[in-house]
């Protein structure tokens, strides 16, 4: 394998989730307020969208200071009181936004990722 | 090495890499940080604290994340071309001095040119200047609200008010001047204000 490859991968995997976490953070707020830990948790898990977890924060001050999200303290029964981040209409707004145009991008993607290659036998 | 010391360690070196955050970011994220860590620890109590910390992530790529995010929803530092919303790219949009402009000069318009259709412009430019903060891209919500009740709405009322009660007795302008010369400092502040807090 050529060295490098996979840093070569990551790299464009980062570049591809710069311009789609913030949504896909937005729209884990979608049907409740979620705090820190558990909105991590559920990128974890996507796979694609996992990152250094501690990048998260940054974002998730951002969307604060641009009204996107508002957060509230939230007692808890197992440990320290947790900050919830929950949508503003605002953030409302911007993740409904982008989920009009994602499909349009996706697909324009798709389209040319999957042009079908003439293969030797295909008649012309 | 002791737990406590190992998370200390590890939020030293957040904040020493990311000293060029304003103070208060790097303590927001600093206090994100140690939240993130007490709460996972609270809820997993068998993982050991390397793990949690090295799930964090390393100290200089959170810090360089914090400083693009700063930047991005900073108005005074040249902020990367972020996708759709690269500022001068935005249809509709207006030099913030514009909408102030219109605001702060909507009395002494009307002032300078008493007679009609002097006022009529006067309350045009409160109007369309209204309109433009309002629609601006420069002010949040909440600022846009405060901005357009000093500087339209209660100037509006004032002059309202002032007409009304006076209304009878205006046979020349004089009387007039005093208070018309405070509701445009009123204005003058109030626009002052906003363009202090405007962002780009």
């Amino acid at each position: 394998m050529e060295p490098g490859y996979s840093s070569k991968q990551a790299r464009a995997t980062a570049q591809l989730r710069k311009g789609v976490l913030e949504y896909c953070v937005l729209a884990l707020m979608r049907d409740r307020p979620r705090y820190g830990v558990e909105l991590l948790a559920a990128l974890e898990d996507s796979g694609a969208l996992a990152t250094s977890q501690g990048t998260v924060y940054p974002l998730l001050s951002r969307l604060r200071r641009d009204d996107l999200v508002t957060t509230t303290w939230q007692e808890s029964a197992v440990g320290p009181p947790r900050r919830y981040y929950a949508l503003t209409d605002g953030g409302r707004a911007a993740l409904e936004e982008f989920t009009l145009l994602w499909p349009g991008f996706r697909d324009a993607v798709d389209a040319f990722l999957n042009v079908p290659r003439p293969s030797p036998g295909d008649p012309a | 090495m002791k737990t406590s010391d190992l998370v200390q360690d590890y939020l030293r070196a957040v904040e020493r890499e990311a000293s060029a955050l304003p103070a208060e970011r790097r303590q927001e994220l600093l206090a994100d940080l140690a939240e993130h860590i007490e709460v996972t620890r609270a809820e997993r109590p068998d993982t050991a604290v390397v793990v949690v910390l090295a799930e964090l992530g390393d100290p200089r790529t959170i810090a360089a994340t914090a400083l693009a995010e700063s930047a991005h929803g900073n108005a005074w530092v040249p902020a990367r071309s972020h996708g759709d919303d690269a500022p001068s790219a935005r249809p509709g949009r207006v030099h913030p001095l514009v909408p102030l402009l219109m605001l702060t000069l909507a009395v002494p318009f009307g002032m300078v040119f008493p007679d009609q259709p002097g006022p009529v412009f006067g309350f045009l430019f409160r109007v369309v200047g209204a309109v433009l903060l309002c629609t601006s891209v420069h002010w949040r919500a909440v600022q846009k609200t405060t901005g357009v009740l000093l500087t339209a709405v209660l100037p509006t009322v004032l002059i309202a008010t002032w007409n009304l009660s006076s209304g009878v007795l205006q046979e020349d302008n004089a009387p007039a001047l005093l208070p018309n010369l405070v509701i445009t400092a009123l204005i003058a502040a109030a626009c002052t204000w906003l363009w202090r807090i405007r962002r780009a």
